[in-house]
Formats: structure tokens, sequence, C-alpha cells
């Protein structure tokens, strides 16, 4: 008895320490899982994945007649990921390409608003451009076709990341057995780990002498890629089991998978990762995951277990090994048939890239967002998954672009001293088009380079504008002068603050009258001055004003030169209100913000404002067309601009800037060539910036109706004396038609060339009584 | 000076039109957003198209924005104050633009 209690009395005070370490391990253990548990909770519960923003262009039209080649289009296609293929077009994105048709099956249409499903299309082309759109199976007509927007850039954060999320729901069956197959067959049947599987891939690594299988199951995976860092340790593979475990406990395993489908690393396309199965279809095959077929399915799940070993783009044999025995494995779970596999390992592995990610009008996209970043901050735009519609036509980006760096090149070999080594110091140029009557801004070149300047030159920089400033001048004076008025071409002195200023013209020219239109066309610089004078100099600065420009306009006599600076995109929206019937436009390059759900969260419009009458813009519009026609922009014809166009040169002192802004009732273009630090490039605007202006205008023909502004009703047609500027008489040697407002239509005829008898002067004042009613 | 001719096929024209009728039967449906959207597109295929500037003054009306709706009112007299079967009709927007600003 006693030596029972001794035992007893020696057992208990072990058995008690074992209980309570058994207590405290568990509580241990409770808390440690507690823990785990509310991390998994805030990470899960939380955003999960930073998704950079997309900012696209604006969607494409085709339609009949539009003077758009093949080649272009075929171009285009191949930007939005459309593949090519022998045969007929079956699924979407397929495109055969032929010399005088594209077919193709149309992408689903996604925009803001408007979501249309894909579809097949024929395009038939002849010299013109496109000469029909039919769909195929009806030979219905299509009159207007809407092509989907190009992505231009991403907005990444620090991580660069790029993911498409996708719900499990529009995963196919078939993608979700290969990555089963691939990775963890039991996945529906285990709680997280797999005991069958850690043995089943020990006694693979122990045949092998070498670690070839993981036992790691989807759930651990997740774990691992979620909460832990990569080194391989006993404590860190305690933890992944832990963390399994309760990941189980707490999630269903559909959203386990969804999670693990949208997280896995698939890839790598230059410094940006490729994440999610969604994205990867995408990337590799150019198709949404719900379009993958079966042997695309398993060629994706089979990159898991090493994205850039197994990738199709580094090792195709090798991707196509792994991909079949991705399929024979999910032929032994049952997953797919016989026949299913028969055909899948037939298939070739056909991927669309590697394509590099979009990084397009830099420039503009730094315009974008800057008023982006009004609305939203910094870390939204590179985490949020916004997507971005913007007013860019990236075909006029791509030709603004090529035309810039085109011309900038030519002007170096004519002139050698303009060569700079220091690729900050180069001879720099930019380039804004628009859309004169809605605003839209179509493309935005800031500078040579991005990489090497940042600086925008249309939205940052503040230059004088030279002669490009002289059309504010002379819409002024149309309140008292006609586009017939003779005007004094005579040099004259003025004093600005006690200081004497004479200006003379650019080139020598014989002293004498000019009319206001060839004053104009020629860009005289005596003739401007003295309208400048004439009109009020507090005037000028008036209606300058009300076309938008920001900065200063100093009261100057020398600012009817150009003299005061400007930002281009400014002057660029000014000239928009002579294309657009007096009314200056908002410049639009943000259209539409949409959130993951399709949500619209902002819209940006056209907006409007009328700054001078229809009538004086017309006006104005028929004599800068004149500098086209006969005056500093003639050349224009020689570089094949044969359409009507109305344009102003620009030429600052000493050659500092060349301008050029040209523009048709579609399409309104401004280039500016200079140097940063206002060295001389030694050419004026017809020399410098003209050439950029006609080889962007030829490369995008697709803008070019040839069409003319329509003349408003109180715009009236006259001839008149272009000596004497007055009503034309017989004897008039030289009479020519003139645009006159209706209330400024001349009444006097013309007394240089009098009619010399009687019965000529009794004729003419019959005709006056019957016009002038 | 003489003004340019008009080219004689417009197939832009053409193409705007069907945007026209697509931006008048979102406006149909109470949508004027989507309805500018379009018929902006349309401006930029031809801008001297004045049904889509009456369009758009119906959709700004709509949104309550008297300003831009006066203002694209007037480019549609513009355009369309000499057609017979539009005068009216324009006139009669601009009446109800200016009612609405006295309400």
């Amino acid at each position: 008895m006693r030596k029972k209690s001794y035992k007893g009395r020696a057992r208990a005070p072990w058995l008690r320490a074992l209980a309570l370490a058994f207590v405290l391990v568990g509580v241990g253990l409770t808390l440690y899982g507690w823990f785990l548990s509310t991390q998994i909770e805030k990470r899960f519960s939380g955003r999960r994945w930073s998704i950079p923003s997309r900012v696209f262009s604006d969607s494409a039209l085709l339609y009949p007649g539009q003077p758009m080649g093949l080649s272009a289009l075929r171009e285009k296609l191949h930007r939005l990921g459309y593949r090519e293929v022998s045969g007929e077009p079956r699924r979407k994105g397929d495109l055969r390409a032929t010399p005088h048709a594209l077919d193709l099956y149309l992408h689903d249409l996604v925009v803001p608003s408007r979501r249309r499903e894909g579809f097949r299309v024929k395009i038939l082309f002849d010299r013109e451009g496109i000469r029909s759109i039919v769909r195929p199976v009806r030979n219905d007509p299509v009159p207007i076709l809407e092509i989907e927007p190009e992505e231009v850039m991403l907005l990444f954060g620090a991580e660069r990341e790029r993911r498409e999320l996708v719900s499990i729901d529009r995963v196919p069956a078939h993608l979700i057995h290969a990555v089963l197959a691939a990775e963890d067959s039991r996945f529906y049947r285990h709680k997280g780990l797999d005991l069958r599987g850690i043995i089943r891939a020990l006694y693979a690594d122990l045949r092998q002498g070498a670690f070839v299988q993981g036992g790691s199951t989807i759930t651990q995976q997740l774990a691992k890629n979620y909460f832990l860092s990569p080194e391989k340790t006993f404590s860190r593979k305690v933890k992944e089991l832990f963390l399994s475990l309760i990941v189980e406990a707490m999630y269903d395993k559909d959203d386990i998978l969804e999670i693990y489908l949208n997280e896995i690393y698939l890839g790598q396309n230059g410094s940006v990762s490729v994440n999610g199965v969604g994205e990867a279809s995408r990337f590799y095959f150019g198709r949404p995951v719900a379009e993958l077929s079966v042997a695309e399915a398993a060629a994706l799940a089979g990159l898991i277990r090493g994205p850039n070993a197994y990738s199709p783009f580094v090792d195709k044999e090798r991707a196509l090994k792994r991909r079949d025995s991705v399929l024979r494995t999910m032929r032994r779970n049952g997953w797919i048939s016989q026949e299913a596999l028969r055909s899948s390992l037939a298939s070739p592995l056909k991927t669309v890239g590697p394509k590099p990610y979009a990084r397009n009008a830099p420039y503009f996209v730094d315009y974008l967002t800057s008023q982006l970043e009004t609305l939203y901050p910094r870390e939204a735009l590179s985490s949020l998954g916004l997507s971005i519609y913007t007013t860019l036509d990236v075909e006029v980006q791509k030709a603004a672009e090529k035309a810039l760096a085109r011309g900038l090149a030519r002007l170096e070999r004519s002139n050698p001293s303009l060569v700079r080594s220091e690729p900050e110091r180069k001879l720099q140029g930019a380039v804004v088009v628009m859309h004169p009557k809605t605003g839209y801004i179509l493309a935005m070149v800031g500078g040579r380079n991005h990489a090497v300047s940042q600086f925008n030159r249309i939205t940052q920089a503040r230059r004088q504008p030279g002669s490009a400033f002289k059309p504010f001048v002379y819409l002024c004076a149309l309140d008292r002068f006609t586009p017939a008025s003779l005007l004094p071409n005579k040099p004259k002195s003025y004093e600005i603050e006690g200081k004497v200023w004479q200006p003379r013209n650019d080139e020598p020219m014989t002293e004498g009258p000019l009319r206001m239109r060839e004053a104009l066309a020629r860009s005289v610089n005596l003739v401007a001055v003295d309208l400048a004078m004439q009109t009020g100099l507090d005037r000028v600065v008036k209606t300058a004003e009300a076309f938008g420009f920001s900065t200063p306009l100093h009261p100057y006599p020398s600012l009817s030169l150009g003299a005061s600076e400007v930002i281009p995109l400014e002057l660029a929206r000014a000239y928009c209100a002579f294309a657009a019937d007096g009314v200056l436009p908002y410049p639009l390059s943000l259209k539409e913000v949409v959130d993951e759900q399709g949500r619209t969260l902002e819209r940006k419009h056209m907006s409007i404002q009328r700054v001078t009458s229809p009538e004086k813009a017309f006006i104005m519009s028929s004599m800068l067309r004149s500098v086209v026609t006969e005056g500093t922009g003639k050349s224009l014809a020689k570089y094949g601009i044969t359409f009507p166009v109305a344009a102003k040169t620009g030429t600052t002192n000493g050659f500092k800037d060349a301008w050029f802004v040209g523009y048709t009732p579609d399409i309104l273009a401004l280039v500016w060539v200079g140097f940063d630090d206002g060295t001389p490039i030694q050419a004026s605007g017809s020399k410098a910036a003209l050439p950029i202006w006609a080889d962007l205008l030829n490369a995008i023909p697709q803008y070019v109706s040839g069409g003319w502004l329509e003349m408003p009703p109180n715009v009236v047609k006259e001839t008149v004396c272009s000596l004497s500027g007055k009503r034309a008489v017989n004897g008039c040697p030289n009479p020519i038609e003139e645009v006159f407002l209706r209330e400024s239509v001349p009444t006097e005829y013309c007394r240089l060339h009098q009619p010399t008898n009687s019965i000529q002067r009794f004729i003419e004042g019959i005709k006056g009584l019957f016009k002038g009613s | 000076v003489r003004e340019p001719e008009r080219p004689q096929r417009n197939p832009g024209a053409v193409a705007s039109l069907q945007l026209t009728e697509q931006g008048k039967m979102l406006l149909k449906k109470g949508e004027p957003d989507a309805a500018i959207s379009i018929l902006e597109r349309a401006v930029n295929l031809n801008p001297s198209n004045g049904q889509n500037y009456y369009y758009l003054a119906e959709a700004w009306l709509f949104k309550g924005e008297r300003d831009q709706a006066d203002e694209f009112n007037r480019l549609a007299e513009l355009y369309l104050g000499t057609q017979p079967d539009w005068a009216g009709r324009v006139r009669e927007q601009k009446d109800r633009i200016r009612g609405s600003r006295r309400q």
C-alpha cells in the first residue's frame, strides 16, 4: 500500500508536468493558430492583389470607303492579339489574310456602356482602301465596324506584376482539371495536406536520387506564396503546414482554388511578371481563359512547376513534353476522353508572342496621368486595376512619332551644325494632333526621346509662337478690315517704355500696300504690327485670351509678331476654333475610367465654348488657306498635300523656334522644332516644321476626307479689284473673288480702273444698283 | 480666292449617319452619356453633319446642362438652319432650352 502510494506520488508530478506541457503546447498552438488565422483573414478578406491600371486608346471605327490599307489594319490586328490562321477563322481572334481581304473572327468588344459579342467579318480592300465589310455567313453588309481599343500602357506600382483576375465560374473545367493534374490531383479529397502525395513524391525523389517531384498541395503552395519567404527551412515548412490546415478550415475548396489560379507566377515578360491564369492565357495564347482549348490549358498548367523552364518561348520541345505529360495525367484521372487526349496530343503548341507589354505614347500618358492624379492618388492608379479609356489614336500616334523622328534626323543631315552628341542637348521637336471640333487629342509627342527627357514640350514648354500668333491679330482686325483691305507695308518705329523698336520683315520685299489676305499668307511683319496698333493692343490681348491662352500676353507691339510665350497645346487648341466655327473645344485626353467591376467612375465629354462668330472663323480659315496656296506654306504641295488645308508657319527671332500649325475640317496638327536652350536652329517654320506636318498627314489618309469648311450663311462672296480692294469694275485688270462678312462687303467701286466712257460708267452704275439690293 | 469644291463622295459622312442613328436610339432609351459618346464620334467622322449637334444639344438638355445644350443648338442652327425640315425643329429646341433656363 505504501509502495503503491509511493509509486502514485512519484508518478503524479511527472504526469502533472506532462499534462501541463500538453496544456501549454495546446494553448500555444491554439494561440498560434488564432494568430495565423487572423493573418489569413486579414490578407484574404481585403484586397488580395495590386493590379496596375490599364490605359486604352480609343476604339477604331472602320467603314466602307475609308482610305485604310490592308497592311495597316493587319498590323493593328496583330497588336490586338489576333492570330493568323491558314484556314477559315473559327475562334475569336483568328485572322486569315489574303491579298485583298482580311477574314477575321472578332474578339468581344468591351468598352464603357457597350458590350458586343465577337463575330466573323470579312473586310475587302481595293486600291482606295476598304471596299466593303460583310458578315460572311449571310453576306450581310456592315456599315460601320468598331474594333476594340488598344492597350497603350500599364500604370505599375513597385511590384511590376501583371494579373488579369478571373472568377472560378469563368474558368473552364478543363483548365481546372489541367491544373489539378499538374499540381494536385487529389485537391478536392484532402484537407490541405496530402500524405499520399508526400509519400509518392518522396519515393520518386529517392528513386531518381534527386528532387524531381514536390509533394506540396495547392493549399500549401498558396500558403507558401502568400505568407512565407522563399528559403527552405524546417520551421518554414512547419508554418506552411499550419497555414494550409487553417486555410482549408476557413475557406472552401473553390475559394482556395480561385485565389491560387489568380496568384500563381506563370512567367516573365521583360521586367514584368505574369501572374495568374487569366493573364497567362492572354500572354501565351492571346485569348481569355474561357476560350482556351484542352491542349492550351494543359500547356498553361504545365508551366506552374517551372514557368521559365517550361515556357514555350524558351524551349518549345520541353514545353510540349510537359503539356503532353499533363494531358496524360488528365486522362488517367478520367477528366478527358481518349479522343480528346489523342487530338490534344496531336495539336501543335501555338503561341502568340512573346509580345512586349505596350509602352506607347509616353508623353500622352504622362499628360493623362497628371490629370488623373487630380482625381485619384497615384497609389490607387497603380493598384486598383482601373481601365482608363482615352481619345488616343494609336495609328496617328505612331505616324506622329515617326514623322517627328524622320524630320529631325533630316534637319540634322541637312545642317550638321545642329547635331549634338549629348542626348539631352539634341535638337528637339514636338507634335500634337487634335480633332478640331471635339477637342479629342489623337496623338501627342512631347519630345524626341522620352527615356532621355520626360519634359513634355507640348504641355509644359512655353515658347514664343512667332508668326503663328498673327491670326489672332488678324481676327481682331476683322471688325474694321476685310480680307480685301489694303494695308500699309512700310517700316515704322514704335516707342515702347522709352525705347524705340523698329520691326522688319523677314525677307526683303517691295514697300507698298498689300491686301490683308496676302499679308497674312506671306506673313508680313510690318503689316501685322501696324494692324495690331490700328486695332488696339488691348483688344488683341483680350481676343487672344478668349482663345484660352493661360500664359501672360503683354500688350506690346511685338505681341503681334508672337513675342509673348505660349504653351503649344494651348496654341493648337486656339487654332481649333478657326476650324470649328468659332467654337473652342476643351482638349480632351481622358474619356472614361472604369473599375474592375465595369462601373464607370469618371466620364469626360467634349466641352465647347464659342469664342468668335462662325463667319469670322470661316474668313480666318479662308485666309489661312492662302498661306498654303500662295504664301509661306506653299511648299506643302511639293510634299504631296493636295487637299484643302489652312495653316500658318511661325519662326521666332534668330530662328530659335520653328512652327507649323495646319488643319482641315477633320484634323489639326501642330509641329514645333527647336533646341530646349534656345540655340538657333537656322531654319524657318516652313523649312523645319512643315515637312514633318506633311509627312504625318500623308501617313494617315483615313483622316483626310478632302472636304472643306461650309460657308456660313452670313459670309458672302464678292468680286473685288486686287489692286484697290474695292468692288471690281470692267476695267480692273485682275479682279478676284473674296469672302466677306455680310456687313463688311465693300460698297464702293474701284476708282483706279474707272470705265473710260460714259456708256460703260452707266452700265456699271446699273450693275451696282442691282448688286446693292 | 476660290473656295474648294466639296468632294463627290464622303464615306465618312455615311458612317457618321450610322452613329447618329445609334446616338438617337440611346437618347430615346434615356442614356444621354452613352448617346453623347457616340455622337462625339459621329462629329469626328463628319463635322458638318448638323444632326449630330442637334442630338448633342438634346442630350445635354436631358442632363440639365443648358450652356452646352445652347452651344450645340447654335451649331445645329448653323448647319441645319437652311434645311426646311430641320429649321423648325432647331428653333423649337432653342425655345425649349430658353424655357428650361427660365424655370
